[in-house]
Formats: C-alpha cells, sequence, structure tokens
C-alpha cells in the first residue's frame, strides 16, 4: 500500500480490493469526507448562534435536523470508520499476519458503510443522534426518521462484522512468538473496544427495529397509553452508547501510546498498566449508562448506583494519563507535529475527564442537564481527546501511506488553530450552560452574557474551521507534491519507523 | 515488568481512587436532602405538551405559560407530557425535571426571592423546542 | 502484578484503611443524621451551586497539577533544554520495535 501515490494504481484495484491496507485507506477517505461533511454543518450551527434570531439558516426544523446528522456523521461515519482504518492497517502488522482473519468479510463491513452514509444524508433526520422515543415515534417526519433508522441498522451491522474480524484477527492470527501480553497497545486498544462493540451493539440494534415497528404502528413499545415506556427507549439506547463512547475513546488512546513513547525516545512507561487499564474501562463502561438519565425520574437508589458506577471508569482513565506523563519523563521529547496534537490530547483528555466526574455528582445534573455543559463536556472528548488523537496518528501514519512528508509548518499551524480554537468553544460551552442555554435550540432570548458567549464560541469554531481547512490543502498538497520521506525515520527520531512500511499487498504489482 | 518502580503510581491511584469517594458521598448526601420533599409543600402539577406548559394548582387554577407562586411557600412539582419528551426546568432557582407521558415526576422548591424567572424547556422536542418558554411570578404574600 | 511486599508500601495501605474508617464513620453520622430538621427548607440553589464549586475548586487544583507537570516535562524534556541528554534506549534497537 505504500507509496500509492508514487506508483498509482487504477481505483477500482483498491475498491475491489480484500487487502486490508487496502480497506484501511478507504476507510480513512470515507471518515475524512465525513469529518468534512459534519464540520461544515458545525460552521453552519455556529453562525446561526451568533445572533438570537434566525440568521443564516431559514427555520429551526432545518437547524434540528442540520445539528441531528451533524452528531450522526461525525461519530459514526467520522471516528469509528477512522479507527477501523488505522486499525485495518496497523492491527495484522503488529500482530504480524499477512491480512485480517476474514478479508472479504472486511470489505463487506466497509461497503455498507457508504449506503448507510447516504441514507443519513438523504433522509436528514430532525430527532437528534438519540432519537429518543416518543418524539421518534409520534412526531419525526418520515422518510427522513425511516432512512436514518434503515441507516444506522447498517451500521451497527458493519461495526459488529468489524468487530468480530478485529476479534479474530488478534486473539486467533497473531504471531505464535508473540504472546497476547506483549502485544502492542494500539493493538489492545482495538481488542477491547471490539469486545465492547459485540456486547453492546445488539441492544441498539433492537432498539432501532422496536422504534421502526412503533413508527409503522404494527408495536406499541414506547407507547405509554397502552403500557409501553418511553424511559425504556433510554436504558437501551444508553446501554449501548455509553459502552460505545469508550469504544470511540479507546483507539485515541492507543494512537497516544503509539505517538508518546515514540517521540519522547521511550518505551511505554508501563505495558501492563495500560493493558489493565483498557480492559478495566472495558468492563465498568458497562456500568454507568443511566447517569445520562438522573433527570427521567429515577429513584435515588438508581442514581446512586449509577454514579458509582461512572466513577468507577475514572481510575482506569486516571492511569491512561499517569502513563503518558511518565512515559514523557526522562525522555528527549521531540515536538513534531504528531507529538504537538497528542499533549494537546491529553490536556483536553483530562479537562473533559475532571469535568466529567463534577458532572456526575447527581445534584449537579440538576444545573447541566441538557444545557450547553453537556454539549462542552462531550465535546471535548470527541474533538479535544479523540479527533486530536485521529489528527495526531493521521500525520503520523502519512509518510507511511504515502511515502511523502506532509507539511511540518502547516501542521503545526493546524494544530495551533484547533487548540486554541476548542479551548474557546468548549470551555466557553461548560459556562454558558452554568447560565443556563439549553443545548439543541435554535434561537435564544437576547440576554447579553448568552450573546457574547455565544459570539466567542462561532469565532473559537471559526478558527478550528481555518485549521481544517489548511489541513485539507496540506494532505492533498502533500501526498502528491510533498517531499519524498526517509522511510527508515521520517522525523529524524534515531530508530527504525516502528513497523514495517512494505506491508505486502498482493494486489499491488511493482 | 520492566524493573522500573510502580509505586508513584499505586500512591496516585490512591489519591484518584480517595478524591473520587469523596466527590460520590458528597453528592449522595446532597441529593438525599434535595430529594426530601417537605410535607407541607403545595402540589403544582405541571404537563409539557408541543410547546407550552400548563400548571395547575391544588385549588384547580389552571395557568398556561405562567406560573404564579408566593415567597417562602414549598411547592412540589409533579411533571408530566402529554406526548413527547420534555424537561421542565426554572434555571434560576436550579429546578429541572423531565416531562414523560406516562410518568409523573416530582421536584420541589421554595422561591425565597420575588421578581419573574424564565421557565424553559430542556429536552429536544421538535420544531418549537428552543421556544418553549413561559415564566415564573413569585409574589410576596402580603 | 502488584506485590505490597515493600515494607513501607504496606504500611501506607494500613495508614489509608486507618484515615479512611477514622474520616468515613463520622461524616456518615453527620450525613445521616441531616435533613431531619423540621419548619426550615433547604434552598436548593445555594447547596447546589455550594458543592458545585466546592467540587470545581478540587477540579481546578488538580488540573493546575497536571497540567502544570505536563507543561514542566514538555520545558524540561524537549530536545533543546541544556540538559538534554539521550535516553538510554536510543541507540540500542529497543526503540525500533
Amino acid at each position: 500500500m505504500v507509496l500509492e501515490l508514487q506508483k498509482p494504481r487504477p481505483i477500482w484495484y483498491i475498491m475491489f480490493s480484500t487487502h486490508h491496507t487496502d480497506i484501511g485507506l478507504l476507510y480513512m477517505i470515507l471518515s475524512l469526507s465525513a469529518l468534512f461533511m459534519g464540520g461544515a454543518l458545525a460552521l453552519a450551527i455556529r453562525l446561526e448562534l451568533f445572533f438570537p434570531g434566525a440568521q443564516i439558516i431559514a427555520d429551526s426544523m432545518t437547524f434540528n435536523r442540520m445539528f441531528t446528522v451533524h452528531g450522526t456523521t461525525l461519530i459514526f461515519l467520522f471516528i469509528l470508520p477512522f479507527a477501523s482504518g488505522i486499525g485495518n492497517y496497523l492491527v495484522p502488522i503488529m500482530i504480524r499476519y499477512k491480512d485480517m482473519a476474514y478479508p472479504k468479510l472486511n470489505a463487506i463491513a466497509f461497503w455498507m458503510i457508504p449506503p448507510a452514509f447516504a441514507l443519513v444524508w438523504l433522509g436528514f433526520a430532525d430527532f437528534t443522534w438519540n432519537a429518543y422515543a416518543p418524539y421518534s415515534v409520534i412526531s419525526a417526519p418520515g422518510p427522513a426518521a425511516d432512512m436514518w433508522i434503515f441507516g444506522l441498522k447498517i451500521l451497527g451491522v458493519s461495526s459488529i462484522l468489524g468487530a468480530i474480524n478485529f476479534v479474530v484477527t488478534i486473539l486467533k492470527c497473531k504471531h505464535p512468538d508473540l504472546p497476547l501480553s506483549k502485544a502492542p497497545l494500539l493493538a489492545w486498544s482495538f481488542l477491547t473496544s471490539s469486545l465492547i462493540i459485540l456486547v453492546a451493539m445488539p441492544t441498539f440494534a433492537a432498539a432501532l427495529l422496536m422504534l421502526l415497528t412503533d413508527r409503522l404502528g404494527v408495536s406499541r413499545f414506547f407507547d405509554p397509553a397502552v403500557g409501553g415506556d418511553p424511559i425504556a427507549y433510554q436504558h437501551l439506547f444508553w446501554f449501548t452508547f455509553h459502552p460505545e463512547v469508550y469504544v470511540l475513546v479507546i483507539p485515541a488512546i492507543g494512537f497516544l501510546y503509539e505517538i508518546i513513547p515514540r517521540f519522547s525516545r521511550k518505551p511505554i512507561f508501563s505495558h501492563s498498566s495500560g493493558v489493565f487499564a483498557f480492559v478495566l474501562l472495558a468492563i465498568v463502561s458497562f456500568a454507568s449508562w443511566a447517569h445520562h438519565m438522573y433527570a427521567t425520574g429515577m429513584s435515588f437508589t438508581e442514581k446512586t448506583v449509577f454514579m458509582i458506577g461512572t466513577l468507577a471508569a475514572v481510575p482506569a482513565s486516571a492511569m491512561h494519563v499517569f502513563n503518558f506523563l511518565a512515559t514523557m519523563w526522562g525522555g528527549r521529547i521531540k515536538f513534531a507535529t504528531p507529538m504537538m496534537w497528542a499533549i494537546g490530547g491529553i490536556a483536553l483528555f483530562f479537562s473533559a475527564g475532571a469535568g466529567g466526574v463534577v458532572n456526575s455528582a447527581m445534584p449537579l445534573d440538576f444545573i447541566s442537564h441538557d444545557s450547553y455543559w453537556v454539549v462542552g463536556h462531550f465535546h471535548l472528548f470527541v474533538m479535544g481527546t479523540i479527533a486530536f488523537g485521529s489528527f495526531g496518528f493521521l500525520y503520523y501514519i502519512f509518510p507511511y501511506i504515502t511515502g511523502r512528508m506532509y507539511s511540518e509548518k502547516w501542521g503545526i499551524a493546524h494544530f495551533v488553530l484547533s487548540f486554541v480554537g476548542a479551548v474557546m468553544v468548549f470551555f466557553t460551552q461548560h459556562v454558558l450552560g452554568l447560565y443556563g442555554m439549553p443545548r439543541r435550540v435554535f434561537d435564544y432570548p437576547p440576554i447579553p452574557e448568552w450573546i457574547a458567549m455565544n459570539q466567542f464560541i462561532t469565532i473559537g469554531a471559526m478558527l478550528l474551521g481555518i485549521g481544517a481547512a489548511i489541513f485539507l490543502v496540506n494532505i492533498i498538497y502533500s501526498s502528491a507534491k510533498g517531499k519524498p520521506a526517509n522511510m527508515d525515520d521520517p522525523w529524524g527520531l534515531g530508530g527504525k519507523y516502528y513497523y514495517p512500511y512494505e506491508a505486502k499487498n498482493p494486489h499491488h504489482s511493482h | 515488568m520492566s524493573g522500573h518502580s510502580h509505586w508513584p503510581e499505586w500512591i496516585y491511584i490512591g489519591v484518584v481512587v480517595a478524591l473520587l469517594v469523596w466527590v460520590g458521598a458528597e453528592a449522595w448526601n446532597l441529593e438525599r436532602l434535595v430529594e426530601h420533599v417537605p410535607e407541607d409543600a403545595k402540589v403544582i402539577k405541571v404537563t409539557g405538551q408541543q410547546w407550552f406548559w400548563t400548571f395547575e394548582h391544588e385549588d384547580g387554577t389552571k395557568e398556561v405559560g405562567e406560573l404564579h407562586v408566593k415567597k417562602g411557600v414549598p411547592y412540589k412539582f409533579e411533571v408530566t407530557s402529554t406526548d413527547v419528551i420534555h424537561s421542565f426546568n426554572i434555571h434560576d432557582y436550579v429546578v429541572l425535571m423531565d416531562a414523560v407521558p406516562g410518568r409523573i415526576n416530582i421536584v420541589w422548591f421554595v422561591p425565597f426571592d420575588e421578581g419573574e424567572f424564565p421557565i424553559q424547556c430542556r429536552e429536544y422536542c421538535g420544531l418549537i423546542h428552543y421556544n418553549m418558554r413561559g415564566t415564573l411570578y413569585v409574589e410576596d404574600d402580603a | 502484578m502488584v506485590t505490597t511486599k515493600h515494607p513501607v508500601m504496606r504500611n501506607i495501605i494500613g495508614l489509608f484503611i486507618v484515615l479512611s474508617i477514622l474520616i468515613i464513620m463520622p461524616s456518615l453520622q453527620y450525613a445521616l443524621a441531616q435533613g431531619d430538621e423540621a419548619g426550615e427548607y433547604l434552598d436548593r440553589r445555594v447547596v447546589i451551586w455550594n458543592l458545585f464549586f466546592r467540587m470545581m475548586t478540587v477540579a481546578f487544583v488538580i488540573g493546575a497539577v497536571v497540567s502544570g507537570t505536563l507543561i514542566w516535562l514538555i520545558w524540561r524534556f524537549r530536545e533543546s533544554h541544556p540538559k538534554a541528554t539521550p535516553t538510554k534506549y536510543e541507540g540500542t534497537g529497543a526503540l525500533d520495535e
């Protein structure tokens, strides 16, 4: 796969390939397209909120559809496929096997995503990425809602197939000389996140079917008039999607585990504590789902149980942070672009986690629930941690894919703009939530503090947008015209590139 | 294990766990107090529907979009909905409770200060969610 | 994976247990006794925001420690630091894996 752009093949060779590097490339191209599409929606949303009243978006229904598709796109079509792309590239190489365990299944899992992408975007549903019943049953207009349900159904199946493939590849196809406990932490991150998917995802698959049959009128699962319960949907949804946030973040932590030792010129401080923290996180991730539902009228006992479950996830995350810092300690750190992203990612990961601990305290839910605090909190994870780790890793793997170097100057510009932008946007959103602004609103009353903060956030979002534009130009230009990379040691770190870059692709004839 | 000491890590984990225990204990204690509804609280039935709030006092009087209460009197809101899920929120008094069809959720407060306070919907409920607003009027008894 | 054979480590764990009993028991008693008074109503604004600000104070202190450590690490272990020396793993092939 390497040097793809120097020795081009016809596009259909890649599209019909089942080789793990080809599928990894397809995943990454698709996920980056989704990133720019979802990001464009975010910028439109921010422009709309610059002033109270209607600005650039015609009506609230369009606005509601936009934030719904924004969330769905970035979670399911950017973060997850991006991680799968990196995993496809590196997991077989790391566990020293020629390909994924089931290459055809791998291709099928990828090719299920574009139709789902089309369903989500052509439908443009409006019921938020949560699709809470009964709104999604009795109030959301079709066929958009039904298209979203089918799209997510397909994505769920794709995700389960991908997870099966990763689990089998890592457990069954690893080289006999490589004990599982010594497998790189990036491989471990894919193993644990895939296991979470296998346990969590079927519940949401069931919930989607129930939603669909409810919408068709053949069942009344979530209709209280006949003994159904709308809260049951929330339990089914969050039983999948609280663990799912760990599915999103665990590969990003794996990326940081790859970048930080490399650029600190030291091995990881403790490989075993990284493995332990991944496994612990995978287990306790199932103990906290209903902390999203404190305000739905849960009993004191239920709230207490889920608060304890939530707090129990913190030590594992704290162990990762410790491991990152201890790895840097005593190193000789090279601040190339991937390392900058990794350090920014650690800082924002900590902030997100600390905000999450405060958030998990039950009485504080009366302040923060469904306010902009929540928006700021989870964006610190998805943007500040996951996207930062992903950008860093993309720069890290860029010479490996293309054989060329990205522009270091513009890579760092991308980082600085994104870091400043992320702090401006997501920290301010926390404060805006404390001032009581609800999330998912098209318009807000002209309260001076709200206006000022919304404008500050929008300016930060524009910095993120400029950073993203620089990123796009940088990767396109550098992959075609960039300087050829020194493939043994692209950053001059005094060691070989971590993994052999001559991935053997039988379809790639020289 | 690669030979180096793991001591600092275990002390660090100890500190983290101690902090989490503190957060959990504080939260547990306060939540218990906050959920303890005074026995003499007056009941107000709150109904959310797309896209307005209806309030019914104990004496049967109804208000739409406006809620008049007396200063210093404890009130117990029985929150429900007739269509989709809403969330009843008076941010200035830290009152928040989801309005779920088929359920009656309870939250209580005492208005200590006179004045007008915005009431809003915090759970996405469709087209005019952003403007599902009302006003709380706290009046002196005298 | 963890051994507590180290005598100091064992003492510290013992100390933690004693301290936690000393702290937890009285605060539990105090907590369970609260909220039973009649006539006085809780101002939820005051108690909830109070908890929030106490927790934020602690969060910001920890944040200062963590980000301070991170910034110090970045400053001290950069390549251009006057005392920067190659790590003991460089040139040994230990990093090529």
